[in-house]
């Protein structure tokens, strides 16, 4: 592999790149919706208290050096301490990451496990009722809002089937609502996209060719056609993750799952800009992380991109 | 001081009746009874902070009137009864002394003794200590602590409301001892109390464990563990309930009410709020500085068609500033009228020329507040206001308080703390309180001798006359007085407080034992 330094070191000077620009936009943002220290005292604070409060916490200092000191300290690892929990933001976030990761990984690996083989199916048997029925569940799943979808799973496949409990975390159990709920939108995409990747890669030469030679169709269709097909579905299924990161918002709030979607959604009406600046970081990370292995992916499926 | 079982039932009776809960055929009578040695509470939002004198929020001080006692208590019916002190008396005008428990014990094993109130009391204000509720106890000159069981309080005036500022938050006993070895970051993570249940575990935003305590001087409470859970949104929180994942759920909408008391094995129980939700007025802003166009606006509102139909009749009418239930409440005073012909005329005669009248409404700040804002709207145009709706934020709404600059009017949930007018509209009203936005020499001269006055025949006098003058300058637009409702399995008998203490006592929880 005689590319993969300069490969290696590209993409993670643009991963770096956009780690920069995530923060630099969270920082701005935040700081334009609003002070946080009303949320922190009580309402008939003195203004010498609110003074001291925002002194405290070092808004009191002219704007671009808070950013200054903001990206000395990402750099080091320090998110500052939460203005909520007044415990450091960075152990905030951490104890909520695992749930998110519970959650969406699952999700995902549902979404994943369950879509690829429909639209691989449903690509095979074009113009069924298999596949029309498949498509248009797809089709309700990406339109359906996350929210409406939760609340539908939880009337039904909870109070009245009586098969998982309404919400919160705990056993396998608690996990199946969300994770279907949170991975109903990314199983449409990859199912839909799989089955159009799959129609094109059919019409190839190439299958043809596979098919004239006699090989049976499971061979055709595992080492001739998935194996082209794959470069789109991994495509769509890595940018999905980003979805699912977003989707994670509704979703743990609607299940009261203590992910850090929920803690971002918190965090924002609490103005706690160490916590939403800390947790938009590590998402951001997350999702350039997801895509970098993705980069790596490419090379190993199709050797073009290597070079390209 | 115990109250009787039958008190109790009849407690329960007049709930019943009061909110109208609906009983249910007895054929799901195996619901109705269980062995659950575990109680589980749903409430609407994750606690923050567990030191009780750093937070006054409804999720917090849910728990910390548990984990923690006070001298003295409220019990569901509004009186007052004593918590860590066995008597209280009012020696002189501005001295009290109390006579604490004997055997107490905080939870991690060390006793309590008068060394802890003096602490706990002075920490509150103490400037250094920084806490959430500095100005509960200002009028405390100051605490001694003679012998180990006596404490007495000296006050800088006369305070007729010190038994009742005593029994809400600022007024949690701390152990002194624990706290200043593990600081306040360590009491905040492990905090310990003398309450009917003590700290176990919390993990954030989804569940705090607490564990009954067999040495409670109130009796141990009717369960071993209590969790506490954080569902956000109602719909959610509701489906628990009816699932019976949960045995009771805080916040408990009243458009949801239908379907818990429909439900076969749940159903609702409420308590008059101890509170009221109003419009506050910025009547330094013309044309709300005229009182003939406050007036006009007050007649206009059509409360009891907000009751009827936003609140499902789960609130009343107020009848002035005082809410039903507190001192001082005068049950021969009329509802507030409604009567847009005469607001008609009232606006008419005041002048108004069609200025623009501002609705500032958060959303979920208090229940209902913007579909009430669109209610009280319309009903506002109909007599020839020209009304306009904003929405804020709620931090937006935080810093409109602090600078007073609210265009027009905003909700408010006044809350008795005190159970009395001082602790309401005096304390919000008054002289360089949260809400000065208009005065009257005579409304504060009652307001402050009231204050002062521990004639309990005098201060009626007083608050009568102040409420006399507020129904002429309405500072306020109260629009109800809700119901606080809760919803519960039908095995639990509970009765709830009418501010969110949510106190769990022998004497007001058990679960029904077949």
């Amino acid at each position: 592999m005689r590319g993969l330094l300069p490969f290696l070191s590209q993409r993670l000077l643009r991963a770096l790149i956009a780690l920069w620009l995530v923060s630099t936009v969270v920082f701005v943002v935040m700081r334009l919706s609003g002070d946080p220290v009303p949320l922190l005292l009580p309402p008939d604070a003195p203004t010498s208290e609110i003074m001291r409060v925002r002194k405290d916490l070092g808004l009191d200092r002219p704007l671009p050096v808070q950013y200054a000191v903001f990206l000395k300290n990402i750099v080091r690892g320090d998110f500052g301490r939460s203005l909520h929990f007044r415990e450091p933001a960075f152990s905030v976030v951490r104890g909520y990451l695992g749930a998110t990761l519970e959650l969406g990984l699952t999700a995902f690996f549902f979404a994943a496990l369950v879509a690829v083989p429909v639209g691989l199916l449903s690509a095979m048997k074009r113009n069924t009722l298999l596949d029309q029925a498949a498509m248009g569940v797809a089709l309700i799943g990406q339109s359906a809002p996350t929210f409406f979808l939760g609340i539908l799973f939880i009337l039904l496949l909870s109070l009245k089937a009586d098969l998982f409990p309404t919400s919160g975390r705990g056993d396998w159990k608690n996990l199946v609502l969300p994770a279907m709920t949170l991975g109903a939108f990314t199983m449409a995409s990859i199912a839909r996209l799989t089955r159009s990747a799959v129609l094109e890669v059919l019409r190839a030469d190439y299958i043809r060719t596979a098919r004239a030679k006699g090989l049976g169709e499971v061979m055709v269709v595992a080492k001739h056609t998935l194996r082209n097909a794959a470069i789109p579905i991994v495509t769509i299924t890595a940018l999905q993750f980003g979805t699912l990161l977003g989707g994670a918002v509704v979703t743990e709030t609607v299940f009261s799952w203590p992910g850090i979607g929920r803690l971002a959604v918190q965090s924002i009406y609490n103005r706690d800009y160490p916590v939403v600046q800390c947790t938009v970081f590590i998402a951001a990370v997350l999702f350039i992380v997801i895509n970098f292995v993705v980069d790596l992916l490419y090379g190993f499926l199709d050797p073009r991109a290597r070079t390209g | 001081m115990s109250i009787t079982r039958r008190e109790l039932l009849k407690g329960a009776a007049a709930l019943g009746a009061a909110g109208a809960v609906s009983q249910v055929a007895p054929k799901l009578a195996h619901a109705q009874t269980t062995q659950k040695r575990e109680l589980v509470v749903a409430q609407g939002g994750d606690i923050s902070k567990f030191d009780p004198h750093f937070s006054t929020s409804s999720n917090d001080i849910r728990w910390s009137f548990n984990v923690f006692d006070n001298l003295t208590a409220r019990r569901p019916d509004g009186s007052l009864y004593s918590g860590l002190a066995e008597e209280v008396k009012l020696e002189s005008q501005t001295r009290w002394t109390f006579k604490l428990r004997h055997g107490v014990k905080f939870h991690n094993g060390d006793p309590f003794t008068s060394a802890d109130v003096k602490f706990s009391l002075e920490r509150t204000y103490d400037p250094n200590a920084k806490t959430m509720v500095a100005t509960v106890f200002t009028t405390i000159d100051k605490i001694d602590a003679p012998d180990p069981h006596t404490v007495v309080i000296h006050t800088k005036k006369p305070d007729p409301l010190l038994a009742a500022r005593l029994a809400f938050y600022g007024g949690q006993i701390v152990p002194k001892k624990y706290l200043e070895s593990v600081g306040n970051d360590g009491f905040n993570a492990k905090p310990v109390g003398t309450g009917p249940v003590r700290f176990v575990s919390w993990t954030k935003d989804d569940r705090l464990t607490l564990e009954s305590n067999p040495d409670y001087f109130g009796g141990r409470p009717d369960f071993e563990r209590l969790i506490v859970r954080a569902i956000p949104e109602t719909s959610p929180r509701v489906a628990a309930l009816l699932k019976g994942e949960v045995d009771i759920i805080t916040q408990l909408p009243p458009d949801q009410g239908q379907r818990v008391n429909g439900n076969g094995s749940t159903r609702v129980a409420g308590a008059l709020y101890g509170g009221l939700y109003v419009l506050a007025v910025n009547s330094k802003r013309p044309p709300l500085d005229n009182p003939l166009v406050k007036q006009a606006l007050s007649l206009a509102i059509d409360r009891e068609t907000i009751v009827k139909e936003l609140w499902k009749g789960r609130g009343i009418v107020p009848n002035g500033p005082i809410a039903k239930g507190d001192n001082h409440f005068d049950p021969k005073l009329a509802p507030l009228a409604y009567n847009p012909a005469e607001a008609k005329e009232r606006l008419k005669r005041s002048g108004y020329k069609g200025e623009e009248i501002f609705i500032e409404t958060t959303v979920a700040y208090v229940a209902q507040d913007k579909a009430m804002s669109e209610a009280i709207a319309s009903m506002w145009k109909d007599v020839g206001v020209n009304v306009k709706v904003e929405v804020i934020e709620f931090s937006v709404r935080a810093q409109k308080n602090r600078e007073k600059s609210f265009k027009g009017v905003f909700w408010s949930d006044p809350t008795s703390t005190l159970g009395d007018p001082d602790g309401m509209m005096w304390r919000l009203l008054g002289p360089g309180g949260p809400q000065d936005y208009w005065r009257e020499a005579r409304f504060d001269e009652l307001g402050n001798a009231a204050r002062f006055s521990v004639d309990e025949k005098f201060r009626g006098d007083a608050y009568r006359d102040m409420t006399r003058i507020f129904l002429e300058n309405f500072p306020w637009l109260p629009v109800i007085q809700p119901y606080e409702d809760y919803g519960l399995q039908k095995y639990v008998e509970f009765t709830p407080n009418p501010n969110q203490q949510f106190e769990i006592r022998r004497f007001n929880f058990k679960f029904r034992r077949a």
